[in-house]
């Protein structure tokens, strides 16, 4: 019975072993190298520029959800920013993709590559997460901190940009790290319009010779180690922020 | 210098201050008392428009902050079809009455129903917008005029202290940087905290805090100072500092406003104490005939607990 038991391990473990041969074999050939460089690079480029152009165009979201209500244009930003948050959280980011590249594109006529779309709409679709998060960090820092901004004499916005979003980015650190962590992830789809990512690269190598098991297994280990390093590099930005907190 | 003009501000439902009036001149101390909740933080606060007033003005220095009231101009009514409307009744019904008599009564009526919040003509709303715009100023500019001290310190915690008395005078002043922190040093050896000028807020006690809050305010050059009750959040032996430094500020000559429940302070820095209840002045008067012959019943009363 032990003896039928080590067998058995023994050549699944043996057949392990010529498959992840068969995968070193053609990983070291410089066209499928190449590609996962290019998977990984692209991979990265629409993560952090994603990100960017999410950060920068939720943050203008979330201030026209906040702005004092007052006056009739401040309600108009308002509902402005309500509906695009309802579009770009309503709908999957795969749908997003696919209609900008199959329908708006033809649409107005614009040639862009499957990678730039991905870019844009990976920016997009973060801003509306990103509103949200803001939001939530803006209303999390005290009142008086605005008051304190305007009775010196700044506006709103400049009292804003100055005093409370400095303020609300540092208690919403975790949260936005979260988020770059999810953009990572979610790049695995951009294969659907045709970029090159992880995904991609793997699979190319994977249909060469009809194995696929290592090839995917490897792309799992890459994620995760791309992962831990965001993980660690965001938890070493927050510890220095905070420490400024007690110098 | 600052004047109230018959105020009122409501809350949803909650009115809070119900027609106060009070002009404020140069280089006077008034100290606002009264029992927590009758609005006086509400009052301070639409002296430099941090709540907006519902009815009523206030003006800085000859100019407007709040939007034209039509009921302080009697003239803008006039300009009113309901004025028109009710003049002409008003004349077929009592044909040989005199005219001031019709316009007083009018007025009266306009007012005690705020008949103008029906649609009015064109000539009434030009009559506001060129009153308006010949008096009103921008806001952002007057509040440069009027620092403001808070009950809860609101230092900004991201920023050192150095950075918290610079920010508002080289950002909306325009004074390059290194003029602004020698000023901001001379105030600080001032209130003895030079030490402190690189530090975060978050290291320092209350009333350390606080009173860096009251020079990062005096270092935008104010003509007035606002201060709603600057030592509430304090613990007892931090009281004395802040109260000092805001007497060497009147002593310099500085017009303020303060509330407090400090009447010692009230006694020795005020020129005229007022007493608001229920969202109105009570009493006002100098600070040795306030304590020592108040009129008012509610007056005699608060004061008897606080003494
Ligand atoms: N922003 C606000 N919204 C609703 N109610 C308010 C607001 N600010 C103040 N109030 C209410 O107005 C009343 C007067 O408040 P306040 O002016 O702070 O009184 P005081 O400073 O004299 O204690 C209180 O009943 C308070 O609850
Ligand atoms: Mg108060």
């Amino acid at each position: 019975m032990g003896i039928i038991l080590f067998i058995g391990v023994f050549m699944s473990l043996e057949s392990l072993r010529i498959r992840w041969e068969r995968f070193w074999d053609t990983i070291v050939q410089p066209t499928f190298y190449n590609r996962v460089l290019l998977g990984l690079r692209n991979t990265l480029i629409i993560a952090f520029v994603g990100f960017l152009i999410g950060f920068l165009l939720g943050a203008i979201l979330s201030i026209f959800k906040l702005l004092p209500q007052d006056k009739k244009s401040s309600k108009v930003f308002g509902t402005i920013s309500n509906i695009y948050v309802a579009i770009f959280r309503g709908t999957p980011i795969v749908v997003q993709l696919l209609v900008a590249y199959y329908f708006l594109l033809p649409l107005f006529g614009i040639t862009a590559s499957g990678m730039s779309v991905s870019v844009v709409i990976f920016g997009l679709n973060s801003a509306a997460y990103m509103c949200e998060i803001l939001r939530g960090g803006i209303l999390s820092v005290d009142n008086g901190q605005m008051e304190a901004g305007r009775s010196l004499g700044f506006n709103y916005l400049q009292t804003m940009f100055r005093i409370v979003l400095p303020q609300a980015i540092k208690n919403i650190l975790p949260t936005l790290g979260n988020e770059l962590i999810t953009l990572v992830k979610e790049t695995s789809v951009v294969s659907f319009v045709g970029a090159v990512d992880l995904f991609t690269a793997f699979q190319f190598i994977g249909s060469s010779n009809y194995e696929y098991m290592i090839p995917y297994l490897m792309m799992a280990v890459i994620y995760i180690v791309m992962v831990v390093i965001l993980t660690v590099v965001i938890r070493l930005i927050e510890r220095r922020l905070r420490a400024s907190d007690r110098r | 210098m600052i004047d109230v003009k018959n105020i009122y501000k409501k809350f949803g439902h909650l009115e809070v201050l119900k027609g106060v009036s009070c002009k404020i001149e140069k280089g006077e101390k008034i100290v606002i008392i009264g029992p927590s909740g009758s609005g006086k933080s509400t009052l301070l606060r639409c002296m430099n428009l941090l709540e907006k007033p519902t009815y009523g003005e206030v003006w800085l220095e000859g100019s407007l902050l709040t939007p034209i009231d039509p009921y302080l101009h009697f003239d803008v009514i006039r300009k009113s079809k309901t004025y028109g409307m009710l003049l002409e009744k008003y004349k077929s019904e009592n044909p040989d009455a005199d005219e001031e008599k019709a316009d007083a009564e009018i007025i009266a009526e306009i007012k005690k129903n705020d008949l103008l919040k029906k649609r009015e003509g064109k000539a009434y709303r030009q009559a506001i917008e060129a009153l308006y715009k010949e008096n009103h100023v921008n806001i952002n500019a007057v509040r440069q005029k009027m620092g403001m001290v808070f009950q809860q310190f609101n230092l900004f915690p991201h920023l050192t202290v150095m950075q918290n008395i610079t920010l508002a005078p080289t950002k909306l002043k325009k004074i390059p940087a290194e003029q602004a922190q020698e000023k901001a040093l001379a105030l600080l050896r001032k209130i003895g905290l030079e030490d402190k000028a690189n530090v975060y807020p978050s290291t320092l006690s209350g009333g350390q805090k606080q009173r860096i809050a009251i020079v990062r305010a005096l270092a935008m050059e104010p003509d007035v100072m606002l201060f709603d009750e600057p030592t509430s959040a304090l613990d007892p032996e931090m009281v004395g500092e802040v109260l000092k430094v805001m007497i060497d500020l009147a002593k310099e000559g500085m017009t303020m406003v303060v509330v407090t429940h400090e009447m010692g302070f009230a006694k020795e820095v005020a020129t005229k104490v007022l007493f608001m209840d229920d969202g109105v002045i009570k009493e006002a008067n100098e600070p040795k005939e306030f304590f020592a012959n108040p009129q008012d019943p509610r007056l005699k009363d608060f004061l008897s607990k606080v003494l």
